[in-house]
């Protein structure tokens, strides 16, 4: 065996580590896409997409945000602290234009195509479904509220209370001890009907809130994005949202 | 290893009987509650007849009294994570065993086995119309 000098065998040894490390961390990397339902559901193939047009949208009218309330049982005590809201209304303040000095602006979870939520869920608890829906699936969730850490749009709440109040007994409430966020209305669009929001709107005749396949060219809501200038929040994270607004 | 002066002698030897009869107390019970005519029966809380919607249970008898919480976690995966409607859900028990009272509550009290799926799924109330489709 020939001699090897102490400069030599710091760097094979160098090279060795660094081999067996990339190797090991490559489930980690591979690991962020983890949470994705199997591409064989019979989900898979479309993408849901919301397009919010805030030109549309009234400041005093909150029609979305009472259906969606009804809808799933969002609960609501009345204090800040419990409330819980899967789409909510933010007055925002713009310091580049006059024009639009102060503007209401409907915020709900954006159904990231890479899901920070998702990502960190320790428990497999929140993923995407298929057809790209960010779903919690409150069984699994052990309320360590990651999730909401993770969220950069804080579109996740926490059952800090149970509500007394069951509106649609068609749909589940939520426990105490669960995070929980805007799923589209997963439930609905297994049915072949719209979010509860966007219906709540076209019945208003505000049509603010267009829904549909952002993989079907055709769709109303492709044909925004192809023909406006769409905007998504904070487009330079890498979240890929699947809510676009026009007039932000 | 030294033992410590309080534990010496007879007063080991009981405290190492006390801590034996404890730990086989509960197999001593059942095996007692066998020698009793009917002890070994299952406490009878099988009350709920279904309404005469059907002809038979989406499993046979035996199944679903046993083995009914496999059954139901199946489904909630595959409904949850794919999307899968099957033709068994919760609602789906709800159409033909009215009375929560009868088909879950009082055999989970038996069993003591803490049931929690209706903090967030709703059971009607008998007589109330329980829908084909929902939660």
């Amino acid at each position: 065996m020939g001699t090897m000098d102490r400069r030599d065998f710091l760097k094979k040894s160098g090279a060795v580590l660094a081999g067996t490390s990339g190797a090991l961390s490559l489930p980690l990397l591979t690991a962020c896409d983890a949470n994705t339902a199997s591409a064989d559901s019979p989900l898979a193939g479309r993408k849901w997409g919301m397009v919010i047009d805030l030109s549309k949208c009234q400041d005093d009218c909150t029609a979305c945000l009472d259906a969606c309330r009804h809808e799933n049982n969002v609960a609501f005590h009345n204090d800040k602290r419990w409330d819980i809201h899967w789409i909510r209304k933010v007055n925002i303040k713009s310091k580049e234009s006059e024009e639009h000095a102060e503007k209401s602006v409907i915020l709900l979870c954006n159904h990231c195509e890479n899901p920070p939520c998702a990502q960190v869920c320790p428990v497999q608890a929140t993923y995407k479904r298929a057809d790209g829906i960010v779903v919690v699936d409150h069984h699994r969730c052990i309320g360590c509220r990651y999730c909401m850490v993770a969220c950069p749009y804080n579109a996740r709440f926490f059952n800090y209370k149970e509500t007394e109040e069951w509106p649609n007994t068609d749909f589940p409430k939520r426990s105490h001890g669960v995070a929980e966020s805007c799923n589209f209305c997963a439930h609905l669009l297994d049915q072949g009907r719209m979010p509860a929001c966007v219906e709540a709107c076209d019945a208003m005749e505000i049509r603010a809130l267009h829904f549909g396949d952002l993989n079907d060219p055709g769709s109303e809501v492709s044909q925004i994005i192809e023909t406006t200038p769409v905007k998504r929040i904070r487009d330079d994270w890498g979240t890929e949202p699947k809510v676009y607004y026009l007039g932000l | 290893m030294k033992l410590s002066t309080a534990l010496r002698g007879k007063k080991l030897g009981a405290v190492v009987t006390v801590m034996i009869v404890i730990i086989l107390l509960p197999f001593g019970f059942s095996v007692a509650s066998l020698a009793i005519p009917g002890g070994d029966q299952m406490p009878d809380v099988f009350l709920e007849m279904p309404a005469a919607q059907f002809d038979s249970c989406v499993r046979d008898t035996e199944y679903m009294r046993f083995r009914h919480m496999d059954l139901l976690k199946q489904i909630r995966e595959e409904f949850i994570r794919d999307g899968i409607r099957g033709n068994v859900s919760l609602t789906g028990c709800r159409d033909c065993h009215t009375s929560r009272e009868r088909f879950c509550d009082q055999c989970h009290q038996a069993a003591t086995v803490i049931l929690d799926c209706f903090g967030c799924h709703y059971y009607p109330e008998p007589g109330e119309d329980s829908r084909q489709l929902g939660s």
